[in-house]
């Protein structure tokens, strides 16, 4: 990094490009989390199951974010790894009304801390306890106890309660995560 | 202009192509700068140009290696850059076979062809369908739909283009898109209206009667905007026309007719080539067609002038009155300074014109024939064909030339050509033979293509022997074997067998020339020197019949499969040759009458080397339960229709026949799209003698499918009239009535019913198999020692001529015609017709029929064969 660069980076005053990566179990609201953020001339109206991925843009506190929306369907789970490595940050979307498959989900999560890639990064991890809104949805903290986030001791994490439609929630979560990032980065430089 | 000059200068350089040195490892290496957080497009395009570079010239990547590459350049989906982009559209389309999970790229590229970057959506729509399976089409289908009917016409192409590919992997999913593909044809656009034209007719093609609707429709109410889609609607007239053998009245002739005056001169070519390609075109239209060709002959441009002239050329023999009404403009064609033209021009001539213009025109084209490419040699070749065959007294000065061109450089295929003209001659002109078989002898003492050489080799042991001096043909025969590869030297080998074996007073000599060759430096050159030496010492004319004359009669795929199954099965006993099924006479032009009807969008490409229709169908069979102890596969017959066409139900029948049993297969196709048959099988009223040992249903038919249904039948035991036999046939089925929308039934009980079929013929000729016997004249020698006889006399009074009744026969009996006897010299009263087969079990039978002509045919029918009861019943069945 040449040295204006730098300056510009310790300063916080340039624009900075993140990647993050968008998981969690098809039908979470992945796709909507992201279309929220993004600027209101690139929102679209109707969104539709992803199949393989997407890439979306969205600008957030002075930080170009490039997400990559990945589908959650059981068919392309295991195709997230090939894009582990790099990322700045992760977003975990969580459907708070599927009481279901929450087990599933914490499959997923441990399976995804312990791939290679992930496990020695402190790469911050936000998850959101999405559609808050429906009636049999549980609480963000029953949710984090559910998935034994206590456990992660290597890598800062937080859970915002969300809902994606609206967009409460988002403003908190994203916050926390450009805050986190933006730490990450400069201890690196 | 700057730009101009450096690559001028780079040429000099000799700095043409960047990307000549690279290497496989290094470009994978490098696109590993794909996984970088922010994408570079500076470095990351010359990077993904060098791996499609690499990929196009042919580099192979293992899955692993396609998988890594392909997944790191889907994160160049970052990237906003527009030529970056594009070749990422080009990478996803080039690694879609062989990388895995492609599909990982679907919502990627659905987005960009939905987007509002137009250079990206025709491009995407592209990608997307090369990694899209039939699974998975459902989920673009909406999207394909829209771009269809894009108001943008390179989505509507593109979208159009790709759904026609796409009809190959999930043909019911794109019938579905008919309606947008309907409105597309209406589109202004020139391609647009082409190509969705392309897709309507592949969706509606197997259903005659929407075709022809289309085409009523399209005929009267498209605008001929695009002179693309009329030519392609021009096609599908014409191809209507012969399908149903529509007479001048039909409103596609008016069509094509109306079309002559069109204002592109395509659109009026593609009329005229319709028109004189048709099997039954009257008189008025050809006149038209071939004024169309003619005014085109004096066109100042090239491409009209090449088109027309190698239209004439093609129809020659077809319509000789009409061409020769352009020899005049055909005539100035000659000295055209495209050559292309003047040879066509001038082979043209040659297949209409006269005994007495040959001269003249084998000396114009002498002048060129230089300056002429391989191609258009080939064709100045087969004139020369065509002509020797019309003017057999011309054969001289057409074996000169030929033997002149021999002479000169070229190709393999042209050579070929050449050889074979002048085989051709020789075995249709006996007059042609001794000075052919001279031209072909000094040809291979300086031929440089080895398998020309070897076949010449094999035809001088072939007919060498029959000539006046067989011994000239020694020294040529022999001068190979010293001077040559070992392929050529092995062939030189057997062919001097052939003179040992057929020339008593050569024998001596032989003997001591193949002495020489059991000391060449090449194994098979010794093997087969001393395997002929061996047998030529014995002087046994059979050994000599079997062993020398005749060439192996087995199929070579169907020996390769059993001697790989013999030597894995570690069995005692020695192994058999007489297991092993014949091998199929073939017909040489089945595979082109196919090329020339199938569909006329999608080409088939380049011919494929298939295994024979035995083999495919052996494999097939071997699946069936209870199979394995029937022996192997003895012979197939052709199809035979147990439905009228256009019925509820299509039924046919293909014979399959063993040593002691028959499999009858029955390929069913339910063409009634509101009803599933399940447990579909055929009932057979056999006859007297024949036991029905197995039955195996088709558990499942739903609508425009074919399943297949079999029944194993036993032959008469000891009884051979009776294994000629007449059985009737029911199809058996449940109906389940379903939704035509879904295919799914209604409920889940069905019931029975039946339906006729004709009934099923088991003939002679399904029971036995061609024989095509080189030698058959000492075959029949040799039998009338070692053979039963049987002979009968009858009246075939049905017959008018000669021919016909040589056609019957041969189809009745079911043998192979030797010795060119199946061809009837012009103006003889009497002929005899030459057969040879083998009966199931391995039976030998050879037939001699002398016919006369005489108020209907007589003839005299002689069979001999191992065994005596074929003998019997070949002679009582013919009665
Ligand atoms: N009620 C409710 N529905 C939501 C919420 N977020 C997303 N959805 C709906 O959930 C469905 C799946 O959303 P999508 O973004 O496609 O999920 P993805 O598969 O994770 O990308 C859509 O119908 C959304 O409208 C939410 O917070 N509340
Ligand atoms: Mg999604």
């Amino acid at each position: 990094m040449g040295l204006f660069q730098k300056l510009v980076s310790f300063l916080g005053v340039g624009r900075k490009e993140v990647n993050v990566l968008v998981v969690g179990l098809n039908n979470s609201g992945k796709s909507t989390v992201v279309n929220n953020f993004k600027s209101d001339d690139d929102k679209v109206t109707d969104i539709v199951p992803t199949v393989g991925f997407s890439v979306e843009r969205f600008q957030k506190q002075n930080l170009a974010f490039t997400a990559f929306d990945m589908s959650g369907h059981g068919r392309y789970r295991d195709l997230w790894e090939h894009y582990y490595k790099d990322c700045h940050g992760i977003i975990f979307v969580i459907d708070s009304s599927d009481r279901l498959r929450l087990v599933v989900v914490k499959e997923e999560l441990d399976l995804l801390l312990q791939h290679p890639d992930i496990c020695q990064k402190k790469i911050p991890i936000l998850f959101f306890a999405n559609k808050m809104d429906c009636k049999e949805a549980l609480s963000s903290v029953k949710i984090a106890a559910a998935l034994g986030l206590d456990k992660i001791m290597d890598k800062p994490w937080h859970i915002s309660a969300s809902n994606a439609l609206t967009g409460e929630g988002l403003q908190e979560g994203v916050e926390w995560l450009t805050q986190q990032i933006r730490e990450l980065l400069s201890v690196k430089n | 202009m700057s730009g101009f000059k450096r690559d001028k200068k780079e040429e000099e350089d000799g700095g043409g192509n960047p990307f000549q040195n690279i290497e496989k490892t290094i470009v994978l290496q490098e696109a590993r700068i794909f996984n970088e957080t922010s994408v570079n497009p500076r470095k990351c395009t010359p990077i993904l140009t060098k791996l499609l570079y690499m990929l196009n010239q042919g580099e192979q990547l293992s899955a692993k290696e396609a998988t890594d590459v392909f997944f790191a350049m889907t994160k160049l989906f970052q990237s906003k850059d527009v030529i970056l982009r594009r070749l990422v559209y080009l990478g996803i389309k080039e690694l879609s076979s062989i990388a895995d999970d492609v599909i990982i790229v679907t919502s990627s590229l659905t987005k960009d062809m939905t987007g509002k970057e137009d250079l990206y959506r025709a491009a995407a729509i592209r990608a997307l369908c090369s990694i899209t399976d039939a699974t998975m089409l459902q989920a673009i289908e909406r999207y394909m739909k829209q771009a269809i009917v894009d108001r943008n016409p390179a989505v509507s192409s593109a979208a159009l283009v790709s759904s026609l590919h796409m009809t190959k992997i999930a043909p019911e999913v794109v019938k579905r898109w008919v309606n947008e593909a309907q409105e597309a044809v209406n589109s202004d656009n020139i391609m647009v209206q082409f190509h969705a034209l392309g897709l309507l007719y592949h969706i509606r093609k197997s259903d005659r009667l929407a075709v022809t609707k289309l085409v009523a429709r399209l005929t009267r109410t498209m605008s001929s905007k695009s002179p693309y889609a009329v030519c392609m609607l021009i096609r599908i007239a014409a191809k209507l026309i012969e399908e149903e053998g529509a007479d001048s009245n039909s409103p596609y002739f008016d069509y094509i007719e109306a079309c002559f005056r069109h204002k592109s001169e395509m659109v009026v070519y593609e009329a005229a080539y319709a028109v004189v390609n048709l099997n039954r075109t009257t008189n008025r239209e050809l006149a038209q067609a071939i004024s169309v060709l003619q005014l085109f002959c004096g066109s100042p441009k090239p491409t009209l002038r090449f088109a027309a002239v190698r239209t004439l050329n093609q129809v020659a023999i077809s319509h000789p009155a009409a061409v020769t009404a352009c020899n005049l403009d055909l005539e100035n064609l000659i000295t055209d300074s495209n050559r292309s033209i003047a040879t066509l021009a001038i082979t043209t001539l040659l297949k209409t014109g006269a005994e007495s213009s040959v001269d003249r025109l084998m000396k114009q084209i002498a002048t060129f024939v230089s300056e002429i490419s391989d191609e258009f040699k080939v064709v100045v070749v087969q004139a020369i064909r065509a002509l020797a065959l019309k003017f057999p007294r011309k054969h001289s000065v057409l074996m000169n030339f030929l033997s002149a061109m021999l002479r000169d450089e070229g190709g393999l295929e042209y050579k070929a050509s050449i050889a074979d003209t002048i085989i051709t001659i020789i075995e249709d002109n006996p007059e042609a033979k001794e000075t052919g078989l001279a031209h072909l002898c000094e040809f291979i003492e300086d031929c440089e293509h080895v398998s020309l050489a070897v076949r010449i080799l094999h035809l001088l042991g072939k007919e060498g022997p029959k000539t006046k001096q067989p011994s000239r043909y020694i020294r040529f025969i022999y001068n190979r074997v010293i001077l040559e590869c070992p392929s050529i030297r092995a062939a030189a080998v057997s062919a001097m067998a052939q003179f040992g074996a057929s020339c008593p007073d050569l024998l001596e000599n032989i003997q001591v020339l193949l002495a020489r060759c059991q000391m060449d430096s090449d194994d098979e050159v010794r093997d087969r020197a001393t395997y002929y030496s061996s047998i030529l010492n014995r002087q046994d004319k059979s050994l000599y019949n079997n062993y020398i004359l005749e060439t192996l009669q087995v199929s070579v795929p169907a020996l390769e499969r059993t001697l790989k199954e013999y030597t894995n099965s570690n069995t005692e006993q020695p192994f058999d040759i007489k297991t092993i099924p014949v091998s199929v006479v073939s017909k040489p032009d089945d595979h082109e009458v196919k090329q020339k009807t199938e569909g006329m969008l999608i080409s088939s490409g380049p011919a494929k080397i298939t295994p024979s229709r035995e083999e495919n169908f052996a494999t097939k069979l071997n699946s069936l339960p209870g199979i394995q102890i029937l022996g192997p596969l003895f012979r197939s017959s052709e199809i035979v229709e147990l439905t009228e066409s256009e019925t509820e139900y299509v039924v046919r029948c293909v014979k399959h026949c063993y040593t002691h049993h028959m499999v009858l297969q029955f390929d069913c196709l339910n063409t009634l799209n509101d009803q599933l048959l399940e447990n579909v099988r055929v009932q057979l009223d056999t006859s007297e003698g024949y036991e029905i040992i197995s039955d195996i249903p088709c558990p499942k038919l739903p609508y425009n499918e074919t399943g297949t249904a079999y029944v194993i039948v036993k032959f008469p035991d000891g009884d051979l009239p009776n294994s000629i036999a007449t059985f009737g046939a029911v199809l058996k089925f449940v109906v389940k009535d379903c939704d035509p929308a879904t295919g799914l039934p209604d409920i889940d009980e069905g019931y029975d019913d039946e339906y006729m079929l004709e009934d099923l013929e088991i003939t002679l000729g399904d029971q036995i198999q061609k024989v095509s016997r080189a030698n058959w004249g000492s075959a029949w020698e040799e039998a009338e020692s070692t053979f039963y006889e049987m002979e009968d006399t009858y009246s075939l009074s049905s017959m008018n001529t000669l021919e016909e009744a040589v056609i019957n026969i041969i189809k009745f009996l079911g043998l192979q015609p030797a010795e060119r006897s199946d061809k009837v010299p012009k103006g003889k009263t009497t002929h005899t017709l030459l057969l040879a087969g083998i009966f199931r079990g391995g039976i030998d039978i050879l037939v001699r029929a002398k016919l006369a002509l005489a108020d209907g045919v007589t003839m005299q029918l002689t069979v001999r064969s191992t065994d005596e009861s074929i003998a019997e019943l070949i002679t009582s069945v013919v009665g």
